[in-house]
């Protein structure tokens, strides 16, 4: 058979599409464009726009922290840019992509958005789909932040570009194992899951904080998430001896009401601790069944104080309550990187990690928010939380003293 | 002894509801030779009409119904709107248009109601625990054996003694023939959906009240479960659908049960191992029927 010795239509086509992606490209170059067709950043100080590439889960399993997280960033946003953008200059574009809460698809994402010259990316709230997102924004010199992953593995295993919204789950287990003490429990039960790093690694940064108080662990138990029943965990914790007077896992929905419903339902009172994944409507329905459960979670949400302004607003451009702190820090977010932006006095990328790298004190709804000196998860309050008749009440906030933290790793 | 009523109470209950949804999967595959992936979506989409039944106040007896019919209706519309168009299209095309139904709804529930789950208030007599000898078996538990074996034994009379038992029944062994005795095709098939889905309404309903809650891809593990029992039992095989969500739940429990915590961690990864020999063995599923093909 013979060949055509030209051009075959797969090339010319070819060939036509990648003149098309050279003009736009350098049609929609942000900088302006030199002589010799190089795009330049604009100078410190002057007005530019963010842009903000967001791979976030809009569906799949993670959607139920990405999506409300998104919705009150999206509200800082739109306020900011109604004021004439950060500093009444630095307006904010947010691009965003569904990153269907897979890590194949995230890192898919992350590379449309790189490619798309944004000077930030926000990852997934879990610390998987992030790592494979936040490895692209490393190699590209772009900061990489998580929405509210709290494993403090997504650093390390990122890189220094990689930071987190959330404070680490070894904090957060630091302030559970504390509870745990002041409340005088001896012998405490573990439940986790292999199937993330959340649900992983929590219960043995609990026994490491709680042993080191004086208690024991007395069984660790796993569960597959999405499991039918948790009856056989339950039958086993009844077996324990001796009995323990505390449970903690990371469990969250739908295991933790699964799991809850078949301990209480067997009898077993003793006290339950979880941790930020349960802080939902869901688990306030449960009614009776979660009166007394304790978690850790970034702060109270209840249309009051500090908080009172959020839900006006919110409720203005949504037209309902937010139904999750996860809205709450979506916002934090937004003001983390106006903090960002003011002290960078620019849009580059790199002015703007250094700027997170450094950042000290920025001022969210529910306390202060710093990065410098921090292993890139944010300094920030852990607020103790206790369900009573089917509300959150406020047990106290802490800051853990990070030499006593169990330490994180790879 | 303690620890074996309470292995052979979890085998029974989980093993019911495995059962009830195979044999959903199962009725589907003899009339159209298809896995309906969507399946798992019905109990979800059942999930959430039982709680809308709750929230509005409805007796509780009667949101369970409503729900249950609501599965199998929806099944019958998901035959008439999706597979229909593409019933004569290969097995590939209708695999994808389930997965493509599986897909849609799970994002219409997702953007329709929200991505987070819902909790579903249940009858507090429910949440409680009855004592036998010195073991504890929750009431959700006993609720879940009592409506498991009722369906099944429904569904062995349904079989057993009604025409269009006997005519699935027949569909499962030959479908053409059933065609060429004068069975219409597709009152078959949209009877098939219709008797499917309200199993997935019942297993929908036995699921979520154990669970305490529905959420958008609630339906995606029981359905991936289901469809292992399925092959277990041999594709297509009734008596093997209930049979392959015993084995299954049987396996599941033990495992959870006797493994030492250390190996914990890899207890799904040795349950489909234990699938694997099974299958080995029984190429075509234990209760599945041996083909030859002509060369």
């Amino acid at each position: 058979m013979q060949r055509k010795s030209g051009p075959s239509k797969v090339t010319k086509m070819a060939v036509s599409l990648s003149a098309i992606m050279l003009v736009s490209a350098c049609a929609s170059g942000d900088g302006e464009a030199t002589a010799s067709g190089e795009a330049t950043a604009p100078a410190a100080g002057a007005a530019c726009t963010v842009k903000v590439g967001v791979a976030g889960s809009q569906t799949g399993g993670l959607a139920y922290i990405d999506v409300p997280n998104l919705e009150g960033f999206e509200l800082w946003a739109e306020q900011v840019n109604a004021a004439g953008g950060v500093d009444g200059k630095f307006t904010i574009e947010t691009v965003v992509k569904d990153t269907r809460s897979d890590a194949a698809q995230s890192a898919t994402v992350a590379a449309e958005l790189v490619a798309e010259e944004i000077s930030i990316l926000i990852t997934p709230g879990d610390a998987d789909p992030s790592i494979a997102a936040g490895q692209l924004a490393q190699d590209a010199g772009i900061a990489a932040v998580s929405w509210f992953g709290s494993s403090p593995i997504l650093p390390l295993a990122v890189g220094d570009h990689m930071f987190s919204n959330a404070f680490g789950d070894n904090t957060q287990a630091k302030v559970l194992a504390d509870h745990a003490t002041e409340k005088g429990y001896k012998n405490a039960y573990t439940l986790g899951s292999p199937d993330s790093a959340y649900t992983n690694l929590l219960p043995g940064y609990f026994k490491e904080a709680f042993e080191a108080n004086g208690g024991k662990v007395v069984g660790e138990g796993t569960f597959s998430m999405g499991q039918a029943s948790f009856s056989v965990i339950v039958d086993e914790i009844k077996a324990l001896s001796p009995a323990p007077d505390v449970i903690m896992t990371p469990a969250y929905e739908p295991d933790f009401p699964t799991f809850i419903k078949a301990l209480r339902g067997a009898g077993i009172t003793a006290a339950v601790l979880g941790t930020d994944g349960i802080d939902s409507p869901t688990t306030l329905a449960l009614a009776d069944i979660a009166e007394g459960v304790t978690y850790t979670t970034a702060g109270v949400l209840k249309n009051e104080g500090a908080m009172s302004t959020f839900f006006t607003d919110y409720n203005g451009k949504y037209g309902k309550d937010p139904e999750t702190i996860y809205a709450v820090t979506g916002y934090e977010l937004g003001l983390t990187l106006d903090a960002v932006v003011k002290q960078a006095q620019s849009c580059d990328a790199d002015a703007i990690w250094q700027a997170w790298s450094n950042l000290e004190g920025a001022q969210g709804i529910t306390g202060a928010i710093s990065y410098k000196g921090g292993d890139r998860m944010a300094i920030r309050e852990v607020a103790l939380v206790e369900i009573k008749n089917s509300e959150r009440s406020l047990v106290g906030t802490f800051s853990p003293d990070p030499a006593t933290v169990p330490k994180a790793q790879l | 002894m303690d620890a074996l009523i309470s292995y052979l109470v979890n085998v029974i209950s989980l093993g019911g509801t495995y059962a009830l949804l195979a044999l959903g999967l199962a009725v589907i595959f003899s009339v159209l030779g298809l896995i309906n992936f969507a399946h798992g979506e019905l109990m979800t989409l059942t999930g959430y009409v039982l709680l809308a039944g709750i929230l509005t106040g409805q007796p509780f007896w009667l949101a369970v119904f409503v729900a249950v019919i609501a599965g199998g209706i929806s099944a019958a519309l998901m035959e008439f709107a999706a597979f229909r168009p593409v019933r004569n299209a290969s097995g590939a095309t209708l695999l994808m248009t389930s997965f493509a139904v599986s897909m849609l709804l799970q994002v219409l529930f997702q953007n329709g109601i929200s991505p987070r789950g819902q909790a579903v208030p249940v009858p507090t007599w429910l949440t409680t625990s009855l004592s036998i000898g010195n073991s504890q078996i929750s009431k959700v538990q006993i609720m879940s054996i009592t409506v498991g074996v009722l369906a099944l034994l429904a569904l062995k009379f349904f079989f057993d003694r009604s025409y269009w038992g006997w005519a699935i029944r027949a569909a499962a062994d030959d479908f053409e023939i059933v065609g060429l005795m004068g069975v219409k095709a597709s009152r078959l098939i949209s009877f098939a959906f219709l008797l499917s889905g309200l199993l997935a309404g019942v297993a929908g309903v036995l699921w979520v009240i154990q669970r305490g809650s529905v959420d958008p891809l609630m339906g995606f593990k029981p359905v991936l479960a289901a469809f292992i029992v399925a092959v277990i039992g041999g594709l297509g095989s009734l008596t093997g659908a209930v049979a392959g969500g015993f084995i299954l739940s049987a396996i599941e429990i033990a495992l959870q049960t006797w493994l030492p915590p250390n190996v914990m961690p890899y207890r799904d990864a040795i349950t489909y191992t234990i699938v694997v020999i099974i299958l080995s063995i029984f190429p075509n599923g234990i209760f599945g029927k041996r083909t030859q093909e002509k060369v």
